[in-house]
């Protein structure tokens, strides 16, 4: 066992910090805000344009789609020193993490042609259509259909809580095919395609963060489909086990957490009440950074995914939990018109257990996999 | 990063291991407070592994790994300090070593040969002789005592009692991270059993959620605990031994209410995990105490980004 980093680890994190140092503005603590909001839109293509240059937006991606094959570290790492940043590629993430990735395994060439590139080059945003007004923890029970028409076909439904559809120029969709699971087709769906209605949402979380998406008689062609029809649910899940731990928001909460107790410090607030309330986030942080790390490791030694992922996942939902609640009660000054991160974290921080899936169903997985304990009737 | 043993810690824990499965089970007529390991001691101590932490192939966390495992056995056997707080210590001391925190009865103090006084800061050894001690009936399910006579106390220097301490914080944190992995265990095996409403009780949602959470919290002091021998880091070690104490805190309520009545009984043996565990929420201050190390020694002067 070994918990410290190696030489290449440790100086591929100072790149990354260098680089962040030198390209994020001064007042990019309140363009953080608003993960979606046009200002941290513009602000990300360029950041996004700047670390494909410097060969920092793709790294573990293969060299033939201009990455420099690193191992799952170096992405986590990535991903860590971004999050902890305020996350300054916004939803681009997504494009580096699975959606690039998920079509290099399962696009066409053409489809590969088209939309790989733009993502390397760090030009183009995407939105992940899975989520209905009917249809959230249960995906499966999705209702937005693609009926057959002419060559190709023509999608009616609705999608919501779409996170960046307002500014994404492609969408990953999930539509049905046919009736059932297996019934699940997916869609890569220029957001500029007649008949498709955005609607943001306003929410306590940011501006410009979640959407309603209307699907109109929009036709798209037979050569918008990735992979065959019915075969979403098979895709989704290898796609998404790419992620495994998700985001690493550990390591924002626990920035915050240092910050927090640093305004308390110089307030002379820092009492008994809050060391134990920051103390307890703080180890709860930690434990979810080891949970995530150990996951990193067993991808790289090659292991398939476990339901230790899902473990992760709900702790890193308890410490987010955590750090927001402390920021509460002990610096609520944070959340009118304070220090403008912990804003943003709060913001973030409230999702975790919702986005991406509900904390509740990852318990359900815990329970079944991990612990085997007898399934709930259906 | 590298979350896998090397092969001499590895075959150090398979050997552990398969000792450890030896004493796996509770004997039949068995019903008392506690079950003493006095043949596992013995076994341990011809293997010379009260000593792998000195060893370099092995370290602490070998024996990090050692105490963990062998803390989900149900019966007592004093280990932790053993193995991974002795070692730390400039001079060779006898063990069993044994804890006295402000006068307080402590585990195993009636049989130890090493005291470790704490008081406030300060950090002194004792080496009782038999009638300066005597065991002391509890509900804790290990052998209780407490100091009877006047030691004659020799103080740590400061840098050694620092270093001493958060040693011991270690040493609870493994611990408890053995006990709370057994005592979801048994815990899985009762809830995959017992029927009631004519289905197991473990398909109930309400307390297949409660294990979950259960088990994230024992698998972060587990990882926890392993870091903080690795580094053996004050911080670290406050940060283990907090989320150990908080998290044995909340595992115990919960195995015993799923345990029922049965939970209750002496016969059922639950309590030789829970009630080890109780023993443990309090030492070293408890978790006022790991709070205010974790705001010494992690929030003070410490970049909030990881190095
Ligand atoms: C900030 C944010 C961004 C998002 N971005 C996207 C996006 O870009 N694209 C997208 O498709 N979706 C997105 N989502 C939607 C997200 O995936 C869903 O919110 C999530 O899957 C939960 O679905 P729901 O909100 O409909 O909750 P519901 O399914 O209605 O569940 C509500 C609550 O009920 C409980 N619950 C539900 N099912 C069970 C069960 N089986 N057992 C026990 N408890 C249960 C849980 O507590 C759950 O939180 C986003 C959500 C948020 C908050």
């Amino acid at each position: 066992m070994d918990f410290d980093w190696d030489e290449e680890q440790r100086s591929f994190r100072a790149e990354v910090r260098t680089f962040l140092d030198a390209n994020l503005p001064d007042n990019w603590e309140e363009l953080a805000h608003g993960p979606g909001s046009a200002a941290q839109t513009t602000f990300s293509k360029q950041f996004c344009g700047a670390l494909a240059e410097a060969g920092l937006l793709v790294p573990h991606w293969p060299s033939e789609w201009g990455g420099r094959d690193a191992d799952p570290w170096t992405s986590f790492i990535l991903a860590e020193e971004m999050w902890a940043a305020g996350e300054p590629r916004g939803g681009q993430y997504m494009n580096v993490n699975w959606i690039g990735p998920t079509l290099m395994r399962f696009g066409t060439q053409e489809q590969q042609a088209r939309y790989i590139p733009p993502m390397a080059r760090g030009e183009t945003l995407w939105c992940q259509g899975f989520s209905e007004p009917e249809a959230g923890s249960d995906l499966a029970s999705l209702r937005t259909r693609a009926d057959r028409h002419g060559d190709g076909y023509r999608i009616n439904g609705q999608k919501i809580w779409t996170s960046y559809a307002g500014a994404a120029d492609t969408c990953f969709l999930l539509a049905r095919t046919a009736q059932g699971k297996g019934g699940i087709s997916i869609f890569l769906l220029p957001m500029d395609t007649p008949g498709i209605t955005v609607r943001q949402i306003p929410s306590i979380i940011g501006e410009g963060d979640i959407h309603e998406v209307f699907f109109d008689d929009v036709e798209v062609p037979e050569g918008a489909r990735l992979g065959e029809e019915g075969q979403a649910w098979d895709i989704v899940r290898l796609s998404l086990s790419l992620e495994r731990v998700g985001i690493p928001r550990f390591a924002l909460a626990s920035r915050m957490l240092h910050r927090a107790v640093d305004v308390l410090k110089k307030a002379g607030r820092f009492d008994a009440g809050a060391i134990q309330q920051s103390a307890k986030a703080h180890a709860a942080c930690e434990a979810t950074r080891l949970y995530s790390y150990n996951i990193i490791d067993q991808r790289c030694q090659g292991q398939p995914p476990g339901p230790e992922a899902s473990a992760a996942r709900f702790a890193t939902v308890n410490a987010e939990r955590l750090v927001a609640e402390f920021v509460v009660e002990h610096v609520p000054e944070a959340l009118a018109g304070g220090d403008a991160l912990l804003l943003a974290h709060h913001q973030r921080a409230i999702v975790a257990g919702i986005a991406s899936g509900a904390a509740e169903i990852q318990l359900n997985l815990i329970a079944t996999e991990l612990l085997q304990l007898p399934r709930e009737p259906r | 990063m590298d979350f896998t043993l090397t092969s001499d810690q590895a075959a150090l824990t398979g050997a552990i291991d398969r000792m450890a499965t030896q004493f796996e089970s509770i004997p039949t007529e068995f019903d008392g407070f506690v079950l003493e390991g006095r043949e596992l001691e013995q076994e341990l101590e011809n293997g010379q592994y009260f000593d792998i932490a000195a060893i370099p192939e092995m370290g602490p966390i070998a024996a990090a790994l050692a105490v963990e495992r062998l803390a989900r056995l149900p019966c007592a056997v004093e280990v932790a300090l053993s193995m991974l707080v002795r070692p730390q210590l400039d001079i060779e001391l006898p063990r069993p070593f044994a804890l006295v925190e402000a006068g307080r009865p402590g585990r195993f103090v009636a049989s130890a040969r090493t005291l470790l006084i704490v008081a406030d800061d300060s950090i002194g050894i004792a080496h009782p002789s038999p009638d300066d001690v005597e065991a002391v009936e509890s509900l804790y399910a290990y052998p209780m005592g407490k100091v009877t006579g006047a030691l004659s106390i020799r103080a740590l220097p400061a840098e050694d009692a620092a270093r001493v301490r958060t040693w011991l914080r270690v040493a609870c944190a493994a611990e408890i991270a053995g006990l709370l992995q057994a005592a979801i265990d048994v815990t899985v095996e009762h809830l995959s059993v017992r029927k009631q409403f004519g289905r197991p009780l473990g398909s109930f949602q309400a307390l297949r959620h409660r294990m979950a959470e259960c088990a994230v919290l024992a698998g972060g002091v587990r990882r926890l605990a392993l870091k903080a021998a690795w580094t053996g880091d004050a911080g670290d070690a406050a940060l283990a031994a907090l989320h150990a104490q908080e998290s044995a805190t909340r595992v115990i309520y919960d195995v015993h209410q799923m345990f029922g009545a049965m939970g209750m009984t002496l016969e059922m043996s639950l309590h030789l995990w829970t009630y080890r565990m109780k023993a443990l929420l309090s030492e070293l201050g408890g978790r006022g105490a790991q709070a205010a190390a974790v705001a010494q020694y992690c929030f003070d002067n410490k970049p909030a980004r990881i190095d």
